[in-house]
């Protein structure tokens, strides 16, 4: 081929031209599919961050929502500084853990980080508002949040824990709405939210060996001892290698001289109550036999054992208005179903040993799915949101129903007996409020070395028609019945004398 | 007379005859009117952000009154000088500066400040200078060039300038922000890359209107790919390579993309041959990579453009914050005055008023605002390129092609930076960007597509055979001039 004469060589300039111009059409065209994917599919998640400025910026100028317990007590306020810019007060410090803070230099926690957007009316609740928001007066709506929590009821909880460490929940078993989410040590929110003090108080709660900062009752997790033995027992009566009739010839031997599993030695103390008897599961649960539970555990499995647990919660982060621990009863990887490595851990995480870990809410709403006839309650804490669009109210919502109707009233005769019956009451000293039939469980949850052990109580009442589910936790606080137990009984009557409307 | 109104009566001392220019006139009208209701919106914003209801004031009337005056001073002097230049460019413009006063107006004033003579001016002033500067030389060039010879016949003294301008700069340049681009005379400093892509132009368009036919015909064969000749090629590469050596020196690589970008573009307008673009973008990918592997400063600006948000508070906070304006514009924009938010006392973008004015005006204008900007920058292109492909020889009509195109790909590559597009780099958005050299070189190219647009000027020179030694040296002797309408069109 001649190199000359060739059609492109004969191409005027203007065509030339024109191509170049179509191409920079195209090169405009993908800007504008640029500022499209910016403007408008990552608009909303990049604006609404608490990293853009404009939110920083609405959270200097504009108060913040007001927080209510469900009294109406405002619970979160706000006050303005020198500079005329606007600063959280919190009403009691008992309420830190729920609540967190928001301070202009050490962001946000607890319900004021999760509600960030609300609170400070940066949320986008419809688009065609959004989109129309530079024509309004005033483009920030905060949003006012209306809470579940009874004040009374959360310092009465964080009066009760006194010096120890720990947590109480209560919830009220037929919505899921906490009325108590109190956690020990707690700290002064008021003082890291206002400027003058921030600082100081921020460095002071960060170096406080007892970690005030951590929300226990939600963030916590901890060993359950014998509050455990009632998953065990839901789980092998749904499964069906349980009844309330089961017994264990063996169990009388073995808590004299030790039940043997796979070469290890599990013991028990309580033998000389029943002396001998061969108890069924309510009697078991009464006295709060680890020989039973630890057999109950091992007949039903771990795949039963396992399933249970799921259902109730465990494993997961809890649906929750607040970032949840996950619970556990084992670490897994082990052969047995359910991972469990062996029979020995099987048997010992039955009756709330061995690697069984969780939080004060899941073994609360463990109480409330029985109180409820086994039907699980999303725990809440946020009841309604309003602002100047109007109030939405957040309904309560199930979780399923985590065991039969049947069975269920089983684990309630079983409980009922933990705290009323001629033994129980040994194990669950003033538990019982008086006049109004109670259940629940204590728990001692041996921790290995010289410290005391935790001590545990989740329960309820009445029993017939529940209204309120408590769980207690007192870190080192040693037997369940001797300090978990009357705090939860006193706080459970508190309940009845101010807060039970039918 | 009353009849024609396009024949009003010659002016009698110089024999011009004025003509009406109706479609510039309505077009301005247009401008005039988009600008004051975006000043009375911005003085509606400051009124309630100050806690008062609304007025229908206007935030600057004084600088917006001198800026829609000298622009139709602009017009009102062509009309009297009777040119036929494009009527499109002037107000289209117009509009992009108009935006850039705008936003200079609602930024704070002392981002820049000058004093002089013992009166401090702030950044809107400054621009408002520049501008009214801007505009009197497109309408001088519109005017007064009546001959393109001055800079057909001396591409190569231009080219030599040019670069002497930047060796200068290298040794004689003011650092700014750690990066010595300017060269200060007085009170004034000035970015000569900014001039050096108007040069660029200028010697690409002599030089390759003179070889076009030579560069279209031969080949320089290797295996599969036919080249245009080598030795003609030679002189082209050599000011391409010390342009951006000179630049990469100054670690200016918007300037760098830009120059090489335009030349790529140009040759292929020349001579069509696509060969020309792959060899171009293998160049361009061979050469990015060894930058990226050896010059710090290039491998810092791809990995944030890679992953800004590895590290949002340093190194990335520019581009992140960037974004985030883009997001909270969304489809309409907060609203002239009403984006921006301040976060003890600073701007949410660092260097917004020259790097980032895209972003503030997608935070600002919104989507819509933005598609708007871009169908100005693509109303610009149009004409300029129109007007290449109607000049009257290859050198007006490279020459009107290379300078729409360092509008338009100079544009693209901030906006697509901004946008996350492409990696940032840090060039003005013409017409809008704050800052004298800018508007200033970008007055020059305005000003030289009007004054090319006008069938009334001198009619080009009639093509010369080959001349100059690489033909002697290394080609055969030229077939002349193949392209374009050789034919004048004077009247």
């Amino acid at each position: 081929m001649t190199a000359v004469g060739r059609g492109t060589a004969r191409r005027p300039i203007s065509a030339n031209v024109a191509q170049v111009g179509a191409a920079l059409v195209v090169a405009f065209g993908v800007i504008a599919a640029g500022a499209g994917y910016w403007q408008l599919v990552r608009s909303a998640d990049l604006s609404s961050s608490p990293d853009d400025p404009a939110v920083i910026a609405a959270a200097r100028d504009t108060p913040r929502g007001l927080i209510e317990d469900r009294h109406g007590t405002v619970l979160a306020s706000n006050k303005k500084d020198a500079d005329g810019e606007p600063y959280r007060v919190y009403k009691d410090k008992s309420m830190s853990p729920v609540i967190g803070y928001a301070s202009r230099y050490y962001g946000t926690a607890g319900l004021e980080r999760a509600y960030n957007a609300q609170l400070s009316g940066i949320a986008r609740s419809d688009p065609l508002a959004e989109a129309l928001r530079k024509f309004q007066a005033t483009p920030y709506d905060p949003q006012n949040l209306t809470l579940s929590i009874s004040l009374p009821l959360q310092k009465a909880a964080l009066a009760g824990l006194g010096s120890d460490r720990g947590a109480v929940v209560m919830l009220d078993p037929r919505t899921g709405q906490v009325l108590a989410l109190a956690s020990n040590p707690t700290f002064d929110a008021s003082a890291i939210a206002d400027p003058a003090t921030a600082q100081e108080a921020w460095t002071a709660v960060n170096a406080d060996p007892a970690q005030p900062l951590l929300p226990r009752a939600t963030l916590g997790t901890y060993v359950p001892g014998s509050v455990l033995k009632i998953v065990t027992a839901m789980g092998g009566l749904d499964s069906g290698a349980l009844t309330a009739a089961t017994k264990f010839p063996q169990q009388p031997a073995a808590e004299k001289n030790g039940l043997v599993v796979s070469g290890f030695t599990i013991k028990d103390g309580h033998h000389p109550f029943t002396d001998g008897t061969v108890l069924d599961l309510p009697d078991a649960t009464e006295v709060s036999c680890n020989i039973y539970y630890a057999l109950a555990g091992l007949k039903e499995g771990g795949g039963a054992l396992d399933s249970m647990a799921r259902r109730l919660g465990f494993y997961a982060p809890l649906p929750f208005d607040l970032p949840t621990a996950t619970s556990q009863l084992t670490n897994g990887g082990g052969p047995l179903p359910g991972g469990f490595l062996d029979d020995v851990e099987l048997a010992n995480a039955a009756y709330g040993q061995g690697e069984t870990l969780v939080t004060p809410l899941q073994m609360a709403l463990v109480a409330s799915t029985v109180a409820n006839g086994g039907l699980l309650m999303k725990p809440q804490l946020v009841t309604a949101i309003s602002g100047r669009s109007g109030t939405t109210t957040i309904a309560s919502q199930s979780m399923g129903q985590v065991l039969s109707a049947a069975d269920d009233a089983v684990v309630k005769q079983a409980m009922m007996q933990a705290v009323e019956g001629k033994y129980g009451r040994l194990f669950t000293t003033g538990a019982a409020v008086p006049g109004i039939p109670t259940a629940g469980k204590s728990g001692t949850a041996q921790l290995g070395g010289t410290g005391e052990p935790h001590s545990w109580f989740i329960g309820f009442a009445p029993v017939d028609h529940p209204q309120i589910a408590i769980a207690v936790l007192v870190e080192h606080g040693g037997r369940g019945g001797s300090r978990a137990s009357p705090l939860a009984g006193q706080l459970m009557k508190l309940f009845f004398d101010t807060e039970a409307t039918s | 007379m009353t009849v024609r109104p396009a024949a009003l009566p010659p002016i009698p001392f110089t024999g011009i005859r004025p003509r009406l220019r109706r479609r510039e006139s309505v077009l301005i009208a247009l401008v005039a009117i988009a600008l004051v209701a975006g000043d009375i919106s911005l003085s509606a914003t400051h009124e309630i952000a100050a806690g008062g209801p609304p007025t229908l004031g206007i935030a600057d009337p004084g600088g917006l009154a001198i800026y829609l005056a000298v622009l139709l001073g602009v017009h009102l002097a062509q009309v009297l000088a009777g040119r036929r230049t494009d009527q499109v460019l002037l107000p289209a413009v117009g509009m992009l500066g108009g935006i850039g006063l705008l936003l200079m107006e609602r930024l704070p004033q002392d981002l820049v400040t000058q004093t002089i003579g013992g009166r401090t001016f702030g950044l809107a002033e400054i621009q408002l200078a520049w501008l009214v500067l801007a505009l009197v030389i497109i309408g001088t060039l519109a005017i007064v060039v009546r001959s393109d010879s001055w800079l057909r016949l001396y591409k190569y003294t231009w080219a030599v300038a040019g670069i002497g301008l930047l060796i200068l700069t290298v040794l004689f340049g003011v650092e700014v922000n750690g990066v010595r681009l300017s060269l200060r005379l007085g009170p004034i400093t000035g970015q000569p890359s900014e001039l050096l892509k108007v040069i660029l132009v200028v010697f690409l368009a002599g030089y390759l209107s003179e070889n076009r036919s030579l560069l279209i015909e031969q080949d320089t064969r290797i295996g599969p790919l036919r080249l245009p000749p080598l030795p003609y090629l030679a002189p082209m590469l050599a000011m391409w390579a010390v342009a951006l050596l000179v630049v990469i020196v100054q670690q200016d690589l918007g300037a760098a993309l830009l120059f090489f970008l335009v030349f790529l573009l140009l040759v292929y307008i020349a001579t069509g041959r696509r060969s020309t673009l792959v060899i171009g973008l293998l160049l361009f990918v061979v050469g990015g990579l060894l930058l990226y592997a050896t010059i710090a400063h290039v491998r810092t600006r791809v990995d944030i453009w890679l992953d800004p948000f590895s590290d949002p508070a340093g190194a990335g906070y520019q581009v992140i914050q960037a974004l985030h304006a883009f997001a909270r514009g969304g489809l309409v924009g907060t609203g002239l005055g009403a984006g921006l938010p301040v976060v003890s006392g600073r701007l949410p973008i660092p260097e917004i008023q020259t790097d980032f004015p895209f972003a503030a005006l997608g935070e600002e204008l919104g989507l819509a605002g933005i598609l708007a900007i871009l169908g100005l920058y693509l109303v610009v292109i149009e004409r300029g390129l129109r007007i290449a492909a109607a000049a009257a020889d290859d050198f007006r009509a490279l020459l009107a092609a290379g300078l729409s195109l360092v509008v338009g790909v100079q544009a693209f590559i901030i906006a697509a930076g901004n946008l996350k597009l492409i990696p940032l780099t840090g060039i003005t958005l013409p017409f809008i960007s704050y800052g004298g050299s800018s508007l200033l070189a970008n007055a020059l190219v305005v000003g030289l597509l009007l004054a090319i647009s006008d069938r009334g000027v001198e009619s080009p020179p009639p093509p010369r055979p080959a001349r100059r030694s690489p033909r002697r040296l290394f080609g055969r002797p030229g077939r002349g001039s193949s392209g374009g309408a050789a034919a004048g069109r004077a009247p």
